[in-house]
């Protein structure tokens, strides 16, 4: 048997997620800065994020606040870490979170270097679809520390 | 005699001022490394021609620092675990790393400073390069000016105090806040588990 434990470090760390996603949704949700000015949500990503306006998702003339791979990053942290009760039943003594965490990873660096060393291209989605892979294998990996096994002495 | 130091050591009695030397220790050498790495990257790039590649060294240490910034967390709690008590808890992880990731944001702050008075002209001679290699970029123009704008601000805010640590703070620290965590999964000892 297993129950939740630490739910007061779980809704914590939930909260902090997404407000981290929903701010780096940028101008997309929070408005346009004034002119000539960094919008407070790009000050807040600056020091994790180039921000290159090519590398972002766009639309209708706003910007999201960091590129397309932290927003995958964050979004796979955010949509892992609420599934987390869920998924720390299936990961509690298994190796398979910390292997997804270290393909995940791998992933990232290969695509980075090939597109780097113009082996090929990467895209907007493919990098937004590696960095919420990355994303919700760390939830995953640390999920099963949620998670508490009850040993009945009969 | 290490065993004895830490043989019946608890959890419960883990304090801010306990994890504040592995933040520290973790700290200072991160931030040392990672401001290291930006300066020698943005002497490089102000040295040289602007080549107009969308990746920059600037932009390629920036990668590379955020992923060092992010071993922060884990990091911290190994040098915990190892020198001060193994058996710390999920949420004493994740509030060292949070500390550790602050820790990080205010030297490299500091150090910032600092250098801002050996070198005075830094900033700009970055910020001028910066702007080089955008427009040497083939891109349209209003794509460039947005570019260089966003650039530019980025690397004038990174160069001021107040603004990189309170603006640095929060999300570094809520990353290794995460991180720490991790840490504690892979380095910490686990307490009996509850019997019923």
């Amino acid at each position: 048997m297993s129950r939740f434990s630490n739910p007061i470090l779980y809704f914590f760390v939930l909260c902090l997620l997404w407000f981290v996603l929903i701010a780096s949704l940028g101008e997309m949700v929070w408005g346009t800065a004034a002119p000539g000015e960094l919008h407070w949500s790009e000050k807040l990503f600056f020091d994790l994020c180039h921000q290159l306006p090519d590398r972002t998702y766009t639309a209708g003339g706003t910007m999201m606040a960091v590129n397309t791979r932290c927003f995958g990053i964050f979004f796979g942290l955010a949509a892992g870490w609420l599934v987390l009760p869920i998924t720390g039943r299936y990961t509690a003594g298994n190796r398979w979170p910390v292997i997804l965490l270290i393909t995940a990873i791998t992933l990232q660096i290969v695509d980075y270097l090939g597109n780097l060393t113009e082996l090929w291209q990467n895209t907007n989605h493919s990098r937004a679809f590696l960095g919420a892979l990355f994303g919700a294998a760390l939830s995953i990996t640390v999920s099963d520390m949620f998670i508490k096994s009850k040993n009945i002495n009969s | 005699m290490e065993d004895e130091q830490t043989t019946g050591q608890s959890s419960d009695s883990i304090s801010i001022g306990d994890m504040l030397p592995s933040a520290s220790v973790v700290g200072l050498i991160f931030s040392i490394v990672t401001f290291a790495i930006g300066l020698a990257v943005g002497y490089y790039q102000i040295s040289s021609e602007p080549s107009g590649a969308i990746f920059s060294p600037s932009m390629l240490s920036g990668s590379v620092i955020c992923l060092i910034s992010l071993l922060g967390g884990v990091l911290a709690v190994w040098h915990f675990v190892k020198e001060v008590n193994p058996y710390i808890k999920l949420g004493q992880g994740a509030a060292l790393g949070f500390i550790t990731g602050a820790i990080m944001v205010i030297l490299t702050a500091v150090y910032g400073e600092v250098w801002s008075f050996i070198d005075p002209d830094y900033t700009d001679k970055l910020v001028e390069a910066t702007i080089a290699n955008v427009e040497a970029m083939e891109m349209p123009d209003a794509q460039k000016d947005a570019m260089i704008d966003s650039m530019a601000s980025s690397v004038r805010q990174q160069n001021s105090f107040l603004t990189s640590i309170l603006w640095g703070i929060p999300i570094t620290g809520i990353l290794n806040l995460l991180t720490g965590m991790v840490g504690v999964k892979i380095f910490a000892k686990k307490e009996d588990e509850e019997t019923f």
